[in-house]
């Protein structure tokens, strides 16, 4: 009996495994596994991000480098220079923060939602609501922020009626913190998503035995808990940043103060690029904003896959 | 001497009792195992005895003193789960030494405490692996291992073979037994399989619904089950009625002839089976139609066949079905 | 050894959730009262609550072309998405799991190369030599395509893994199943739960999308809420709250549904890229 007497038998590949691999798994399709049929039904995948992203991004790579009209360093050392340079610090700045501050709040929030087990309805709400927040892009949120603590906003006058005048004192939604917190009705939602799965992976046997072992509450995070969560806790993390950073609408909805940030610079820059010759530089600051979120992503995957390992374990 | 005792425990959860006034005296140095089928309270009051879960009713008493109302992590016991024990994100090392890095052990008396765990459980080579590159049956050494270098007062194992491949399960099962008594420790043995639990244990402690069957050595429980649940739990048995009375008995004791013998029951081969150490002939009896299953050893060289008129004789009756418990 | 009262986890939950609750009613109260800012007062709280606003929004004839275009987009989105992933993860797990961690890295560049500089490199590659792409409102559909993989590719591939695929093929086609049989009766009803959540995912995802339309200077839904909130800007609030709130609905009712369909890992809903 042979792979030929059950033509429709589907074998996996051969995956070392220390506790033995499937059984009845064959090294029959050696030969197979390094053909190119193989490779084959990927291939409409991986042309589909070849022509709508690779192709694209190289394109944009290409005229990154050109110079700007009007002088001799490419565009993309003309978008690092001092005047320039400002416009990355501020989204940076701002990402980072946004970031971190989101990833420990929304770190609590998962955890808190994790240990609540009545009513059952509501770490579905929360769930689902985070669901929402973190996918819908940034103009209801926007629109949300604005209603409360706009210059006309609900909250702005509450408090002005109660003696606080926000804005007197200087506060403007459009100030860089007034857009921090603008940003971490995202960036909680998001970090609870990533959190809820592996703090729900945290098995409980683990706690037990640290408790058997004579451990206390705080001695089990301190040494087990948190260390467990880490790579999730600080790819979360990776992952705010890139989310503040690469975010438009947002950006785009508190106008005065969102154009200050890198995505709103290069659309000023490409849509008047015909008067100001500018064009390139628009390209440029893209191209540079690619290179940044690269290696912060990198940074995520890795952590990411550390994570998984972990939690099978 | 009692090193643990169960004193009356009772736990409920809602409306239901998993442990029913449930007493029951450890003593030190001995491998006692809690056996019965899925939910009879085994391994609640095995978290019990951890501090997992709380009494109810009644109390725990160790050495003397009552240590219900002492949280988990003081009482010194070292417990080995079923899976997923180790600590994922630390070497083999530093797992089994996370509980004597909690009690401020210095590193040299750690390193060769950890360094003699490994030599006891045979796994010299892999104090700088992670679990994840280990087998199954090498992550239960671990745990095993990392239990006992804390020196506990009781040892408690929950089910430690249960996701462990058949093979794998007895040379394990071997290794806690030499280690226990190597060591002398106290353990509580938590099991629904029976075979495990006659093999290894010093006393047998035998449950159901929440309530204890019988205590007992392994040869009592086998040999003189008080009640029902026990006779048939443990072992096989044959239900027959013999002299007008419903009585159980073993395989072993039921034993087949041929057809004119006096003194036997009359019935007819239903099928034979060939097990490697001993053979099973199963047989109807022509008074009831109930079907008994007589088993010896493959050098009785007797061929029975399916249909054949034969006799049993019943050489032992294991307890009668209506005797109080 | 778990305490009995939850106190801080209530508080926790009781604060950040304050922190998303308070905006919204903002937004209600902007979109529902005709009471204009400077007026607002002690006196004035309960006056002219009506859905004015909303109704003008809505017969606003620029209102239900933008409306209906996003929910083409998304229903276009969605269809492209599942047809593209779907068979492709689960050729990953059936036959080529070497090529599983380049897939998803692959999936997770739409995170590395932001709407904006998509957009520009479309535009620039595109622009000669495929115009349709940049011209047409149905051009997006590849592009938030290409958005949604992250999650959708996480979400359906945490779904084929969570299935013991080979033995459910091999057991259905030993039965005499062609593998389009299989796949109808046998793969996508196992796969329901992750692709339900695909699909609700990438619609939302659509619905809310505001910087590639915007830039591409097409009319969707968000970027009418924007353009309408210059004109008619109680109207804009309360389309965006409705988003905000039918959506979350909608995510809620996924979280029921998994949990009745067979297969389903409770981790889907939150599973992000």
């Amino acid at each position: 009996m042979s792979e030929l007497d059950f033509p429709w038998l589907v074998s996996p590949d051969l995956r070392e495994n220390v506790t033995g691999g499937p059984a009845g798994s064959r090294a029959s399709s050696t030969s197979q596994r390094k053909s190119s049929s193989l490779v084959l039904p990927l291939v409409p995948y991986f042309m589909f991000v070849g022509l709508f992203l690779a192709v694209p991004t190289v394109v944009l790579f290409t005229k990154a480098f050109r110079p700007v009209t009007g002088s001799t360093t490419s565009a993309m050392m003309e978008a690092m220079n001092e005047s320039n340079r400002s416009s990355f610090v501020f989204s940076l700045k701002l990402s980072a923060i946004s970031a971190v501050i989101g990833a420990v709040l929304g770190f609590v929030f998962a955890l808190a939602t994790s240990r609540i087990e009545r009513p059952r309805r509501l770490r579905n709400l929360v769930t689902g609501f985070s669901g929402v927040a973190a996918n819908l892009g940034g103009i209801p949120l926007a629109f949300a922020f604005i209603a409360s603590l706009g210059a006309q906003g609900l909250f702005t006058r509450i408090l002005f009626h109660n003696g606080i005048d926000l804005y007197g004192m200087g506060f403007k939604i459009y100030d860089f913190w007034g857009i921090v917190v603008v940003y971490l009705y995202f960036q909680i939602p998001l970090m609870l998503l990533v959190m809820m799965p592996a703090i729900e992976g945290l098995r409980p046997t683990w706690r037990e035995a640290a408790t058997n072992m004579g451990a206390s509450r705080w001695q089990y995070w301190r040494r087990v808990g948190l260390p467990i969560l880490s790579p999730s806790l600080m790819g979360g993390t990776l992952l705010l940043f890139a989310n503040a950073f690469s975010a438009y609408a947002t950006a785009y909805a508190l106008s005065s103060g969102g154009s200050r940030l890198v995505p709103v610079q290069i659309r000023f820059y490409l849509q008047g690029n015909t008067i100001t010759g500018k064009g390139n530089l628009g390209y440029a600051l893209a191209a540079w904003m690619v290179l940044i979120l690269l290696f912060v992503m990198s940074g995520y995957l890795i952590l990411r896959h550390r994570a998984e390992r972990w939690r099978k374990a | 001497m009692s090193q643990l005792e169960f004193a009356h425990v009772t736990k409920r959860y809602g409306n239901l009792e998993a442990l029913s006034a449930f007493s029951l005296s450890v003593n030190k140095g001995e491998l006692i195992s809690i056996l019965g089928p899925s939910g009879c309270g085994k391994t609640t009051a095995l978290r019990v005895a951890a501090g997992f879960e709380s009494c109810d009713e009644g109390r725990l008493i160790m050495n003397g003193h009552i240590i219900s109302p002492v949280p988990p992590h003081k009482r010194n016991m070292g417990m080995v789960f079923q899976s997923y024990s180790l600590f994922p994100h630390l070497t083999v090392t530093e797992n089994i030494g996370f509980g004597l890095e909690v009690r401020k052990m210095p590193k040299k008396k750690r390193d060769e405490t950890v360094a003699n765990m490994l030599d006891l459980v045979r796994l010299v080579d892999v104090g700088h692996r992670y679990p994840h590159q280990l087998s199954g049956g090498q992550q239960q050494r671990v745990a095993l291992a990392r239990a006992l270098a804390i020196e506990p007062t009781v040892l408690l194992l929950d089910e430690p073979l249960s996701a462990l491949d058949a093979k794998v399960r007895i040379e394990v099962r071997d290794e806690i037994r030499s280690l226990q008594k190597r060591t002398g420790t106290t353990t509580l043995f938590v099991t629904h399989d029976q075979e495990e639990a006659l093999s290894i244990s010093d006393r047998v402690c035998v449950m159901d619904k929440g309530v204890i069957q019988q205590v007992g050595t392994p040869r009592d429980v086998y040999e003189n089950p008080s009640t029902n649940f026990v006779a048939t739990f443990i072992g096989e048995t044959n239900t027959v009625e013999l002299n007008g009375a419903e009585v159980f008995v073993r395989p072993e004791h039921t034993r087949v002839v041929f057809d004119a013998e006096p003194n036997s029951y009359r019935g007819i081969v239903r099928s034979t089976a060939f097990t490697g150490p001993t053979q099973t002939v199963i047989v109807e009896l022509s008074v009831d139609g109930r079907l008994v299953r007589a088993t010896s050893t493959n050098m009785v060289t007797d061929n029975w066949v399916p249909g054949q008129e034969v006799g049993i004789v019943f050489d032992h009756v294991l307890r009668h079905t209506n005797s109080p418990a | 050894m778990k305490r009995s009262t939850p106190t801080w986890e209530w508080l926790v939950i009781g604060v950040i959730s304050a922190f998303f609750i308070v905006p919204m009613l903002a937004m209600s109260r902007f979109a529902l009262q005709r009471v204009p800012m400077s007026l607002l007062g002690r006196s004035t709280l309960f006056k002219r609550w009506n859905i004015k606003g909303i109704i003008n929004t809505i017969s606003d004839d620029k209102f239900r072309p933008a409306f209906l275009m996003s929910a083409r987009l998304g229903l276009l989105t969605v269809v492209v998405v599942l047809a593209l992933l779907l068979p492709t993860v689960l050729w990953l797990h059936l036959r080529a799991m070497k090529w599983k961690m380049a897939a998803e890295v692959v999936s997770l560049l739409a995170y590395v190369v932001p709407p904006i500089a998509l957009v520009v490199g479309v535009s620039g590659a595109y622009r000669n030599t495929f115009p349709w792409l940049v011209s047409s409102e149905y051009g997006l559909v590849p592009l938030y395509a290409i958005l949604c993989l992250p999650f959708a590719y996480r979400t359906l591939d945490a779904g084929v893994g969570s299935l013991d695929l080979h033995t459910l093929v091999n057991a259905s086609r030993s039965l005499g199943a062609s593998w389009t049989y299989t796949f109808r009766k046998i793969l996508v009803p196992n796969l329901l739960s992750a692709i339900l959540t695909t699909a609700f995912l990438a619609f939302a995802v659509v619905m809310g999308e505001f910087a590639i339309a915007s830039l591409l200077l097409k009319r969707t839904l968000p970027t009418y809420m924007v353009e309408a909130q210059g004109r008619e800007p109680q109207g804009a609030m309360a389309v965006a709250l409705l988003l905000l709130v039918l959506t979350t609905v909608l995510f809620m009712l996924i979280g029921r549904i998994q949990k009745r369909l067979p297969n389903s890992t409770s981790q889907e809903i939150r599973v992000s890229p």
